[in-house]
């Protein structure tokens, strides 16, 4: 058993905080007067702050301090929230990530040149002093606490810096704090490194005891901590000088003086009315290493139960074909269970986008506005990884080239302001996400005629709107007549269509002039276990997504010689191209008398694959192919199948599109 | 650090006063203490300060006490260490005779 290492947790939390002040951000950038962003960016920082001196992260404490003293007279109405400062605070969290990720480096130019933004941007902000003379002074209201506590001997030793956590106290509200001496030795027995000092602090905050509990959550397992709750201060009430009030008491670390009925002691556990404490009890962090160890684990669980369920249908012993069939449904349900585990909300991937649209609207110099829609969808967790890159393309690409100008837009009679659209849903087996804006569409004369130049279409070639559309997916194509630092380089479309296509995802493109483009990536939910149909074709087993499967026709013979040289059959009253499989593979054996034919579909498009026999369906733990065969376009995987055989998994996508191109030539032929 | 005086010695940090340093100072200032009866602690103004050297004083004023030695800072409290006082909550807490330390209230101790 292995525990994490503090540091990685940290810089796993620290993440997390920085993203939520990001989110915080971005919320208070529309709306400044928005108090509980304020608050919610201060604490976020804040924490930032304390864990990081905690954790050895100097240079990022420190760095940090700045920006939260920056907030924390925000916080207290000194000086007005403006988007300059909210700028200059996003642009200070990219560092704090540096600071971060690379804790030793050469920091130094790049943090005062960010803390002389914003310092810029509070000085902007207003006059601090004449904003300080108009605000009365706070009074403190709430609760008063006292708090006693000590930390072990060696917490400084092992990095634990008490100031912080009494510096956290102070955040909270009004606060007195009394050191106790008493335990100190006398040099010749002093350690110097060990810590002798206790606390009591006198505390009025109006944040409640999990405010408190949450100073000390990364030292409450080590530490001694009383919690005496001494009255209720009410909000109209005249403020309580919580010093003169209430005279210091002695305080022993090691023996903590009877607590009274209101007392709780750190170790003991939160109180269950706490909804934050319950929560947090609730959920379980998990590294995602160990979720595909699992998932592994799982998949190969369920090969050994395809071949035990291989081996009880030829045996006739039917106590175990019962046992097959328990664990065969066992093994289904823990399948279930486990890709549930792995689905995380899109929301994840989208929020990122804010602060990138964020970022492009400062540097384009346009207004716009991002829209996102359907956050709570879940997908597989490698996928969202993987659909992190091809997504910033696209959102840059419509940031930069298919939203207008204000001037621009206002001349064409829109708003100043562009919109995109980012929306994610699922749809059978597939999570449909769409980036749409409301821009100048994409220029069809430009695509074919730099098509044309490029040598990827012959002149005046013949081809459908969304073949013409799908060519600003080909390698080094761009359109773009300015070469920006964002977009313009033909090189991130082709990046998305090589990720998407990896994903055994499509791309659809819709756009029209002068409203804008739509575009949406079709991928599959998962890409570790799918339900298959496993078909055979002459001697050799093959799976077909079971999400891709509308229907299974029989071939008859007599249909199968009808149909030569056309390859389509009739589908309620639709003719629907079909692709021998048999022919296609090579397989060199005759077709059998009743073959299949399995009509798949990707979206509105359908194609039928002529199969010789279904098998059945198949949970088919799916294994990348090998470097060698990584370019066979029609097989996106490989399975191993109970028997210990392998089959191939088809390509929806590239079988949909060459049915569709064989559609297209058999009507261009007549 | 430099030794001036037998009888009444002043001693000077060099560099920060904090947890890394203060394995050497507690050992510099228990020589300090036991060899003479009258040690001065001296250091730079813009120098780091954290508790661990607070502790060191403190601890230094006990020895100080029972072995008949008088212990003082060269000048009172301010700027980094009037501010580590305050946030530490030495502030709240001291006795005259802590402000006579510290901050050079009324005489040395």
């Amino acid at each position: 058993m292995s525990f994490p290492d503090p540091i990685t947790v940290f810089r796993t939390e620290a993440a997390e905080l920085l993203e939520q002040v990001e989110s915080g951000l971005l919320d208070l950038n529309v709306n400044l007067g928005d108090k509980e962003q304020v608050d919610a960016v201060f604490r976020g920082l804040h924490t930032l702050k304390g864990s990081g001196a905690m954790f050895g992260f100097e240079a990022l404490a420190a760095f940090t301090h700045h920006c939260e003293t920056a907030f924390d007279q925000v916080r207290k109405g000194i000086v007005p929230a403006t988007h300059d400062l909210v700028t200059a605070v996003l642009g200070a969290t990219d560092h704090m990530r540096a600071l971060i990720e690379v804790p030793g480096g050469d920091h130094d130019a790049v943090s005062e040149m960010l803390l002389a933004r914003l310092r810029t941007a509070v000085a902007a902000a207003g006059d601090p002093a004449a904003q300080v003379a108009s605000q009365a002074p706070a009074k403190p209201q709430g609760t008063t606490y006292r708090l006693t506590f000590s930390l072990p001997m060696n917490a400084m030793a092992n990095g634990n810096n008490p100031l912080g956590l009494i510096d956290e106290l102070r955040d909270l509200g009004e606060c007195t704090v009394s050191a106790d001496r008493s335990t100190i030795p006398a040099l010749d027995d002093l350690n110097p490194t060990d810590l002798y000092l206790s606390w009591t602090v006198d505390l009025t905050t109006d944040k409640g005891r999990s405010a408190i509990d949450d100073v000390f959550i990364f030292v409450m397992d080590e530490m001694q901590l009383t919690v005496e709750v001494m009255g209720e201060t009410p909000a109209s009430a005249q403020p309580v000088h919580v010093a003169s009030a209430v005279p210091a008491p002695p305080a022993v670390p090691s023996s903590p003086a009877p607590a009274p009925e209101a007392t709780a002691v750190a170790r003991a556990a939160p109180p269950a009315a706490d909804p934050k404490q319950a929560k947090s009890s609730e959920n379980v962090r998990v590294p995602a290493e160990r979720l595909d160890e699992l998932m592994d684990r799982v998949g190969e669980l369920v090969i050994a139960q395809s071949r035990l369920s291989q081996l009880a249908g030829v045996s006739g012993d039917l106590m175990l074909r019962a046992v097959s069939e328990d664990v065969e449904r066992l093994s289904g349900e823990l399948r279930d269970t486990m890709m549930v585990l792995r689905m995380v909300p899109v929301a994840q991937l989208f929020g990122r986008f804010r602060r990138l649209v964020h970022d492009l609207a400062i540097e384009t110099g346009k207004t716009i506005e991002l829209v996102t829609e359907g956050e709570s969808t879940e997908v597989d967790k490698s996928v969202i990884e993987r659909l992190a890159d091809p997504l910033v393309h696209l959102v840059r690409n419509s940031c930069d080239h298919g939203l207008e100008t204000g001037e621009e837009r206002r001349a064409a009679g829109k708003p100043a302001a562009g919109k995109i659209l980012l929306s994610a849903r699922q749809q059978a087996g597939e999570v449909i996400i769409t980036i749409k804006d409301d821009g100048r569409g994409i220029n069809r004369d430009r695509v074919r005629a730099k098509a044309e130049a490029s040598g990827l279409i012959a002149p005046n070639a013949v081809l459908s709107e969304q073949e013409l559309l799908q060519l600003i997916f080909q390698p080094g194509f761009s359109t773009a007549q300015q070469v920006t630092n964002l977009s313009g380089r033909g090189v991130g479309m082709d990046v998305v269509k090589r990720t998407i296509d990896a994903l055994r995802g499509t791309i659809n493109v819709v756009s029209k002039t002068g409203e804008g483009s739509e575009i949406s990536l079709a991928i599959p939910l998962t890409l570790a276990i799918i339900d298959g149909l496993l078909v055979r074709i002459g001697s050799g087993r093959y799976v077909i997504p079971l999400s891709a499967v509308e229907e299974c026709l029989e071939l008859s013979i007599d249909d199968d010689m009808r149909s030569r040289g056309r390859s389509f059959i009739s589908l309620r009253d639709s003719l629907v191209p079909f692709i021998r499989l048999r022919e296609l593979f090579r397989t060199g054996t005759t077709p059998d008398p009743f073959q299949k034919v399995v009509v798949i579909s990707t979206g509105a498009e359908r194609v039928g694959l002529v199969v010789d026999q279904i098998i059945g369906d198949h949970q088919t733990v799916i294994k990348g192919m090998s470097k060698l065969h990584h370019d066979v376009a029609t097989f996106s995987g490989a399975t191993i199948l109970g028997d210990g055989g392998v089959a191939l998994i088809l390509d929806v996508a590239h079988l949909v599109a060459a049915g569709q191109q064989q559609e297209a030539q058999l009507r261009a032929a007549g | 650090m430099a030794f001036v005086d037998p009888d009444s010695l002043s001693v000077k940090f060099d560099g920060h006063l904090t947890l890394r340093t203060v394995s050497a100072n507690h050992a510099t200032l228990l020589q300090a203490l036991s060899k003479n009866k009258s040690v001065s602690v001296d250091f730079d103004d813009d120098v780091q300060i954290d508790l661990s050297f607070l502790q060191l004083m403190e601890s230094a004023r006990i020895y100080a006490n029972t072995a008949g030695r008088t212990i003082s800072i060269a000048k009172p409290a301010s700027g980094q260490l009037h501010d580590l006082l305050d946030r530490s909550g030495f502030l709240q807490t001291m006795s005259p005779k802590d402000a006579r330390f510290w901050l050079h209230k009324g005489d040395n101790q």
